[in-house]
């Protein structure tokens, strides 16, 4: 492997990203003293901020070599955007340094070079321009990407005939054509209908396994999870984690719900404490129990609330299991503190589980209690693979034609 | 790895309030004050904006090609629009003309006809690729905030359609001043200095206010003005030397001036621009020092637009 080869491709060193809020001095009046303060040298008075003015991004640094794909999650205004703009050379940092080289394939909104009154062959040389591809090239491909599009048909139909999911069709085949030097994908393995998600799922996963550095940015954990190698947790600007994709979904998953400890809600049932049992090495197919400590306040009114316990995936947030203390049979205890002992299998592909309990109330139909959350790290098991355990019951039922068995290979 | 140190980790997000509006203390890995934005010298702000042009020149071109594509698309008159243009600003002008020789009881030759007809032409190019270049950018705003490539193409494709349009509208004027009495001579060498000196104003022009016009929504307003009205302070409809002596130079201090009367007077007159020219009333016409001052200032221009467009046009994407 040569020397740059193995080079880093994207990199992000102490970058700092500052925004103003509301307005941006679009009039005389405020760029005044803005020119006035520099003229003079003044430094920023705290936090390397003026007022109305916010960090973005602060202090941000990763680094993204060949072969590798990094997917950066986190909350709305974590960042994400921004370390976008600013990897897709559309915004400059303030303060530190960001590069990528080569030709940065943006998955990122694919049609935006598209103007409705050219056709869309017009339209496949413009794009194609705007994302750094020069003519022989386009041309070369011009087929491919007609192809990939599955649009031959309206090649020549100006594009603002063109459907919501024709047009994004054909961004995204312009764009998965541009065989770039570094990828970095947004929000767009959600276009068109299920078969061309599919195609375009499987042309970026060609893409990452062609040994380029890749940067996925996405609300969709699942692609994350599935897509990259490592993963970046942004919150509020700021690194909270670089570390595989597993611990930083987790990590998100459990910062946006409430820690393990804090117990909340003015429900009459309250759920003091969680309790797993045989949890220190779980496999799937195999069986835990969980003990729920509760309480009930004495003026409250038990009949209508029951206890509820739900497995969430951390990998994807998706919630894969739901039960309810409906299943005792019984309504809960009017005073006191009783506990309910949960058995449940797990059958469940290996991965990281949040097991959460609440109190819901059927008067209001919400959950008037949230209780605590313990992780359960399920490891793969021998009995079965796949998102859901079936249960298979096989028989082999030997017929005499076929007694002569075939030599074992 | 297990979870429990996956959880240790994890912060709780409070997602309510402005970013870090909570105290949180810089880290202090990097210190506030070390702004390391870099300052490019002149010279390498300029070499790299060609740089980033000549590897972009494929986007330029596409531009260029869809901007006259769709003004000739579901259009009425299509090319003809290229000749309508600089048609209206050539009969506005003899209109103009023919009143106030009435008006004087001058007489009024071919010559003076054909004169204006030229410089009009000019004019419309310059008038034309402004207005066009000056909204480029905002108008292709969603490009600009999700796509990068070198912003200077968008009013540089604004100055080359405009440039299409009026060779477009050249030709036709070519083809219909030997009417006028306008002979062929080797004065019309002047054409390619001359041009190129006002594609260079142009483009200097179309930078400058393209990029005012993202940061102060009211450099339209004054782009707007010289539309309008920077016709009556630049010699199209009348001559530099109007207002005799050497008040000529007053008028000719407007740098669009001296080209577009070295167009009439090497296209009409068949005038050689490296010679004085004085008329019988002492009243100066030309000297070759206009075109000096003019060459001068605009490439003076174009330098000047060209850095503070590529120094700002990285703030283009925040400030739209």
């Amino acid at each position: 492997m040569s020397a740059s080869r193995t080079e880093s491709r994207v990199v992000f060193e102490h970058v700092w990203k500052k925004f103003r809020y509301g307005e941006v001095h679009d009039r005389l009046r405020d760029a005044i003293p803005a020119l006035v303060r520099r003229l003079a040298g003044r430094t920023p008075p705290d936090d390397g901020l003026w007022s109305g003015e916010f960090w973005a991004l602060r202090d941000v640094s990763f680094a993204v070599a060949p072969g590798e794909a990094l997917g950066i999650i986190g909350p709305n205004g974590a960042g994400k955007s921004t370390a976008l703009k600013l990897l897709t050379r559309i915004l400059r940092p303030t303060r530190g340094q960001c590069r990528a080289t080569g030709r940065v394939g943006a998955l990122i909104e694919v049609a935006a070079g598209f103007h409705p009154d050219l056709t869309g062959r017009e339209n496949i040389f413009l794009q194609g321009a705007i994302m750094g591809m020069p003519r022989h090239e386009t041309e070369r491909k011009f087929d491919r990407i007609v192809e990939f599009s599955g649009i031959p048909l309206f090649i020549d139909t100006p594009v603002k005939r063109y459907s919501s999911g024709m047009h994004a069709r054909l961004g995204f085949a312009i764009a998965a054509h541009l065989d770039p030097d570094v990828l970095i994908v947004d929000e767009v393995l959600s276009v068109g209908d299920a078969s061309f998600q599919q195609k375009a799922f499987t042309r970026v996963k060609e893409l990452v396994g062609s040994g380029i550095p890749v940067v996925v940015v996405s609300h969709q954990l699942e692609a994350v999870a599935s897509l990259c190698t490592h993963a970046l947790l942004l919150d509020r600007g700021r690194v909270r984690m670089h570390g595989s994709p597993q611990q930083c979904i987790t990590a998100y998953l459990h910062g946006m719900a409430p820690p393990p400890d804090a117990v909340t809600g003015e429900g009459a049932v309250r759920i003091e404490g969680l309790e797993l049992r045989g949890t220190e090495e779980v496999r799937s197919g195999e069986v835990i129990r969980a003990i729920l400590h509760c309480t009930v306040r004495p003026d409250g009114w038990v009949e209508p609330e029951t206890i509820v316990l739900r497995i969430r995936s951390a990998q994807t947030g998706e919630c894969v299991f739901e039960t309810s203390s409906d299943r005792l049979g019984s309504t809960l205890p009017a005073l006191g503190a009783f506990e309910i002992d949960a058995e449940l299998q797990l059958n469940v592909p290996a991965g990281v589980y949040m097991l959460e309990s609440a109190v819901w109330d059927q008067q209001i139909g919400r959950s008037s209690f949230t209780g605590p959350i313990a992780y359960i790290d399920v490891r793969g098991g021998d009995e079965f693979t796949g998102p859901v355990q079936m249960n298979p019951r096989l028989t082999l039922t030997a017929r005499e034609d076929s007694a002569t068995p075939r030599m074992p290979r | 790895m297990s979870v429990g140190d996956a959880n240790a980790r994890a912060v709780p997000s409070k997602r309510q309030g402005p970013p870090y509006s909570d105290g949180t203390p810089l880290p202090r890995d990097v210190e506030p004050d070390q702004v390391s934005e870099t300052r490019a010298s002149i010279l390498g702000d300029l070499s790299e904006l060609v740089r980033e042009l000549i590897a972009h020149r494929e986007l330029l071109f596409q531009l260029t090609r869809r901007d006259m594509r769709i003004r000739y698309k579901q259009a009425l008159m299509g090319v003809g629009w290229a000749i309508i243009m600089p048609l209206v600003v050539i009969l506005s002008g003899w209109v103009l003309r023919i009143a106030f020789t009435r008006l004087a009881n001058a007489p009024l030759d071919s010559g003076i006809m054909a004169g204006i007809a030229v410089k009009s032409v000019g004019w419309a190019f310059f008038v034309g690729a402004l207005g066009f270049g000056t909204a480029s950018i905002t108008a292709n705003l969603s490009l600009v905030t999700k796509v990068y490539f070198p912003r200077a193409v968008l009013p540089l494709a604004s100055v080359a359609t405009q440039i299409a349009d009026g060779s477009i509208a050249a030709v036709a004027l070519m083809a219909i001043l030997p009417f006028f009495g306008v002979s062929l001579s080797w004065a019309l060498l002047w054409l390619i200095p001359l041009t190129v000196v006002l594609i260079v104003l142009t483009t200097a022009a179309a930078l400058l206010f393209s990029c005012a016009n993202v940061f102060f929504r009211d450099a339209r307003h004054l782009v707007q003005l010289i539309l309008s009205f920077g016709i009556f302070f630049t010699p199209v409809f009348f001559d530099a030397s109007a207002f005799g002596g050497n008040n000529t130079w007053i008028v000719m201090l407007n740098p669009l001036a001296p080209v577009l009367e070295g167009l009439r007077l090497a296209v009409v007159a068949g005038q050689d621009l490296a010679v004085p020219l004085v008329a019988p009333d002492a009243t100066l016409i030309w000297t070759p020092w206009f075109l000096v001052w003019s060459g001068g200032a605009s490439v003076v221009l174009l330098l000047l637009s060209s850095v503070i467009f590529h120094r700002a046009e990285f703030k283009f994407a925040e400030y739209v």
